[in-house]
């Protein structure tokens, strides 16, 4: 038994091997690649060595603008977005009525595609501002907080139905015991619940930061950068350096590395820490 | 140290469904009761409802002199142990142990040294720093039970603490919980389906079924005199042996006769027997009140009679017989030292003076 799977382990792995070499490997490898060099096409690519990053951190105030943009805006929609979802499944898994309802009507933006919640918020954004003659694009931060706001909108609805899911997982006697031990409300949230759920704030501090942190098509919607590249994010930046500037196709990769890098380096770092907090039940 | 007294207690929840109808018990200060029954008897909503985690419907709830219905759980001075053990697995046993009395604010000094008393007394002074999930069963049971004596509450409850653990360790950890009543003198409460445990633990056993008390009495009383046919039923291994029969007057007396059964009564229950007569009743006799043993047979020859024994089952000190007469099954438990043989005839004989006589419509004792 154990020969014939030494013997026929190569025949299963091969397809899944040979799509992920393909699809991912070799050209996430290019890509790295392709940051070094200045390109475009990639049969023309003329190794310049570091000269891309250099330009990507002096030459480009946009992409430390960029940078720094969503930096503030990753920070501040996974604290609001996390919060507010919380409050909501807290609220949504006590007795009350029509909470089926609630919980479908919060999850539903979230099926909404990003472009056209974009376009949406846009315009309703925009009507609002209207009234006093202003529009969002007036000013980053009304950029900035309509992301916010966008963003809450779309993903609270998302983290709410995690969270439920693991409020829900408490068995009840905890709660009885506690109640039993004399604690009050904010000692059985704090003492109980939020320790008992840990395994969803992961998932979901996880889910929001990547989310925030790779933001593209809803940026791209309701500010597109304006004013000027101000409320730009890293991802539109990348988009805006690797396909609007002629010759920067180069420096357009070398972002795209760094992006890739700071992601993945903020996602190990995340799971490592609250995956040392969560607990069996 | 309280008492507990349930006054005409109903409990309805919320589909409308009556799970318990007109409940009256007290229970003493310092005394163990065992609350027994069925599951679905109403055994747990009224431990729940002393514990404050159910709302009482109609009724009223002392503990103590003070009425309670309205109180919340952590004013109510209980403290409550789990099936389940509802640790807080996050938290180490000391903290797990400690969580009540720092919710309660008692001083950092007091709850170590309190802590680590109980701890002591149960034997898990070693485990205090690991979390419930390296520890074993019978461990989380007694880290539960000691979060529960840390408080030092006035009455404790009990629900099925024992169901989750293997037969040895309930045998052992009931004799535990047993002293720790005797050495904490406090009132407990407590739930089980499990009669054995009911019958080894309880100063008082209430046993109920669909929401109302059947007899309340000392494990002795209740397996000695059963008041119905329910208790006589759900108390003892194996069951009592339930066998409908005649009262029929002769000359010498009242007799009890069913196929080739024909057994006299004892005098006492004449008074009770003669508005019986000739009426079908059910006669209730335990396995242990049917004997095949010589000196016995020799003494109450007139009672025995052959039965087919269809099984013989060997369980070390004793036999349990499982015989057939006129289609009824009647199960008798003899000494070990009788030779038995599975598939035979024995002379068996009933002790007559262990005979109880129920009502066959209303399953309530005429006498016994």
């Amino acid at each position: 038994m154990e020969k014939n799977i030494k013997k026929y382990f190569p025949v299963f792995l091969l397809p899944t091997l040979l799509s992920f070499v393909t699809v991912f490997l070799i050209p996430f490898l290019m890509g790295i690649y392709l940051s070094f060099t200045k390109f475009t096409t990639v049969e023309n690519a003329e190794w310049t060595g570091i000269d891309n990053y250099i330009k990507a951190f002096t030459q480009d105030e946009n992409f430390i603008n960029a940078l720094w943009f969503t930096v503030k805006f990753t920070v501040v929609s996974v604290i609001t977005v996390n919060f507010f979802a919380f409050c909501l499944a807290l609220l949504l898994t006590k007795a009350i009525k029509g909470r089926a309802f609630f919980r479908t009507v919060f999850f539903m933006p979230n099926l909404i595609g990003g472009i056209v919640l974009g376009y949406i918020w846009n315009l309703l954004i925009n009507a609002f501002l209207g009234i006093l003659g202003l529009d969002i694009t007036y000013s980053a931060d009304y950029g900035f907080w309509g992301l916010v706001f966008l963003m809450n909108w779309q993903l609270i609805g998302y983290m709410m139905v995690i969270y439920i899911a693991g409020i829900q997982n408490i068995p009840e006697e905890l709660n009885e015991a506690a109640r039993i031990d004399g604690a009050s409300s904010l000692s059985v949230l704090k003492n109980i619940t939020i320790p008992m759920v840990m395994p969803s704030v992961t998932i979901c501090l996880f889910l929001t930061l990547t989310n925030s942190f790779k933001l593209f098509d809803q940026n791209l919607a309701l500010t597109g950068g304006a004013p000027g590249r101000e409320t730009a994010m890293l991802a539109l930046d990348i988009f805006n350096t690797f396909y609007g500037r002629a010759g920067w196709q180069g420096v357009g990769q070398a972002k795209a590395v760094v992006f890739f890098l700071i992601v993945a380096a903020i996602a190990f770092t995340q799971l490592k820490i609250t995956a040392r907090k969560e607990v069996e039940a | 140290m309280a008492s507990i007294t349930m006054k005409n207690i109903k409990k309805t929840y919320e589909d409308n469904t009556t799970v318990i109808e007109n409940l009256n018990l007290e229970i003493h200060d310092k005394e163990f009761v065992i609350l027994v029954g069925p599951s679905g008897c109403g055994k747990s909503t009224t431990l729940r409802m002393i514990a404050g985690l159910e709302d009482i419907t109609e009724g009223e709830l002392y503990i103590g002199d003070r009425l309670v219905n309205g109180v919340s759980p952590k004013d109510r001075d209980i403290a409550m142990v789990f099936q389940s053990y509802a640790l807080y697995p996050h938290m180490s046993v000391y903290k797990n142990m400690a969580f009540g009395l720092k919710n309660r604010r008692v001083p950092k000094k007091e709850i170590d040294k309190k802590v680590k008393a109980a701890a002591e007394m149960l034997d898990i002074e070693s485990y205090l720093h690991r979390k419930p999930r390296a520890l074993s069963g019978g461990q989380r049971q007694r880290v539960a039970l000691g979060r529960a004596m840390v408080r030092e509450p006035a009455v404790f409850l009990l629900d099925e603490p024992l169901s989750n653990l293997d037969a040895k360790l309930r045998t052992e950890m009931r004799s535990r919980i047993s002293l720790l009543h005797k050495e904490l003198q406090t009132t407990f409460v407590y739930v089980t389906h499990d009669q054995t445990e009911a019958m080894t633990m309880g100063d008082r056993i209430v046993v109920m079924k669909d929401g109302v008390i059947m007899q309340q009495d000392t494990p002795q009383m209740l397996y000695n005199h059963p008041q119905n046919m329910f208790v006589a039923g759900f108390i003892g291994t194996p069951p009592i042996n339930f066998i409908d029969c005649v009262i029929r007057r002769k000359n010498d007396g009242f007799h009890a006769v069913f196929d080739r059964f024909d057994y006299l009564l004892p005098k006492r229950m004449y008074g009770s027997l003669s508005l019986y007569t000739d009426k079908e009743v059910v006669m209730g006799i335990r396995p242990d009140d049917i004997h095949a043993e010589r000196y016995f047979l020799g003494k109450n020859g007139e009672n025995a009679i052959e039965l087919y024994v269809e099984i013989a089952e060997m369980t070390g000190a004793e036999y349990y017989l499982y015989a057939t007469a006129a289609d009824k099954k009647i199960v008798a438990k003899i000494p070990a030292g009788e030779s038995v043989k599975s598939g035979s005839y024995m002379r068996l004989a009933v002790d007559t003076d262990k005979i109880h006589i129920f009502d066959k419509v209303s399953e309530k004792l005429i006498c016994d």
